[in-house]
């Protein structure tokens, strides 16, 4: 009997995390239809920005800039690397926060000093735990990627860089590959490779004939202003981005939740059918021996 | 016809503008330029303010933020913060901005945070120089 009452509460417990798991589902697929959407209007300006970039980087010859410094005198151990690193404010998003935090795990233990800037509540608890130097934590950012607050974490890593407290930015967040695969990336922010944007370069539609850019007013003050414009631009972009895969993380995640919960009710209430059914039985064999007792 | 140009004017959280144009006139770091069909390729810093497409004969009037410009021959690219059409912007929002950005250049700041608010302040001085011609 105590069997029956026992998979009675289990199934009670189920199917009231099921409703929670079911709600949160909805939530995020209607968040994820308006993420889409912003990630859709950002996309046009986060691809041309870097194929602009790249362009006009291919097109200019060898500039000294700050922007382009390696600072290759500095020896490996000491160069101080910041890593933005991108996560979501809650949890429940299947292996999303995990993933980036292992990629971020895996970058760190590469020779040099980490120094991170953390953008949501999960990625900032689980770093606090560790053993290495936090500069600043972006908190209010994971659920609403703002111009604004892109802005902001430009500036502090610009300054940071120019000061040479940092020799290197790099910015790891989860990229939204098709509607349906994401994966966590790592991008060089600073400084500027060449490198990196002549992979770039093949994908944009510019035709490729040799032209000469004129810098108007000096190529220095062009870069001074572009190169703080493009990380402002490409931190904006990847706040999206994140934004997008996390809810689609959220979505999936819930949904095989629910799908299990689901399979698990039904194994459930034929168990207690079969339990009851059992348990009748018995009682009519009992009452039945005992009038034929009499 | 006069002649045109491929514009394409594309901000932050959406394209704006794609299409041929006869001229554009922005605000560079040294003051503003005007854009006709062949110029020369040239690469400049846009600084938050009016930007005029002449489009088939007609002007139309936009408030732009910072970005850069790239021109190539026949082709012209900006790339911004945000790009609003005149009759687009609220300009109580940025009456407020404003305000905000003048109370915060009041106070003593340290000089990121005077740079930023002397950005906020030119982003919505340039939104309200546009909708006032309009008025």
């Amino acid at each position: 009997m105590s069997n029956m009452r026992e998979i009675k509460t289990r199934i009670k417990s189920i199917e009231d995390t099921m409703k929670i798991t079911n709600a949160m589902y909805l939530i995020s697929s209607t968040k994820l239809k308006k993420a889409k959407k912003t990630l859709e209007n950002t996309e046009p300006y986060f691809e041309l920005l870097q194929s602009t970039i790249a362009d006009i980087l291919e097109h200019s010859t060898e500039i000294p800039h700050k922007y382009f410094d390696k600072r290759s005198d500095m020896p490996e151990e000491k160069r101080k690397k910041g890593y933005i690193i991108v996560t979501g404010d809650k949890g429940l998003a299947g292996a999303y926060n995990h993933n980036v935090i292992k990629l971020a795990e895996q970058e760190m233990k590469k020779p040099g000093e980490n120094i991170l800037f953390l953008v949501g509540q999960v990625g900032a608890r689980a770093f606090r735990k560790m053993n290495v130097h936090i500069d600043t934590e972006f908190l209010y950012l994971a659920q609403k990627p703002s111009r604004y607050g892109s802005r902001s974490i430009a500036e502090t890593v610009l300054e940071a860089f120019q000061e040479k407290r940092l020799d290197e930015v790099y910015i790891i967040y989860t990229k939204m590959i098709s509607s349906v695969k994401i994966e966590p990336e790592l991008i060089q922010l600073l400084p500027l490779k060449k490198k990196r944007f002549q992979e770039l370069e093949k994908k944009s539609d510019i035709d490729d004939y040799i032209r000469i850019l004129r810098y108007s007013p000096s190529p220095k003050e062009v870069l001074d202003k572009i190169v703080p414009n493009y990380v402002k631009g490409l931190i904006y972009g990847a706040l999206v981005e994140a934004f997008a895969a996390q809810t689609y993380a959220r979505m999936t995640a819930m949904q095989s939740a629910t799908d299990n919960a689901k399979e698990m009710l039904q194994d459930l209430s034929l168990r207690y059918n079969r339990e009851r059914q059992a348990a009748i039985t018995q009682e009519i064999t009992e009452i039945a021996g005992g009038a034929n007792a009499l | 016809m006069a002649e045109t140009f491929y514009l394409k004017v594309v901000a932050s959280d959406r394209q704006f503008y794609e299409g041929p144009c006869e001229m554009i006139t922005f605000i560079g770091v040294d003051g503003s330029y005007g854009i006709l069909p062949h110029h020369e390729c040239m690469v400049t810093p846009l600084e938050a303010g009016e930007l005029t497409l002449k489009i088939n004969g007609v002007k139309k009037e936009a408030a732009v933020g910072e970005g850069f410009v790239e021109i190539l021959p026949n082709q012209v690219t900006v790339l911004t913060d945000f790009c609003e059409w005149a009759d687009e912007i609220d300009v109580r929002r940025a009456e407020e901005a404003k305000q905000r950005a003048e109370e915060r250049l009041r106070q003593k700041q340290s000089i990121i945070e005077y740079h930023s608010s002397k950005a906020a302040l030119s982003r919505a001085m340039a939104r309200l120089k546009v909708t006032r011609k309009m008025r």
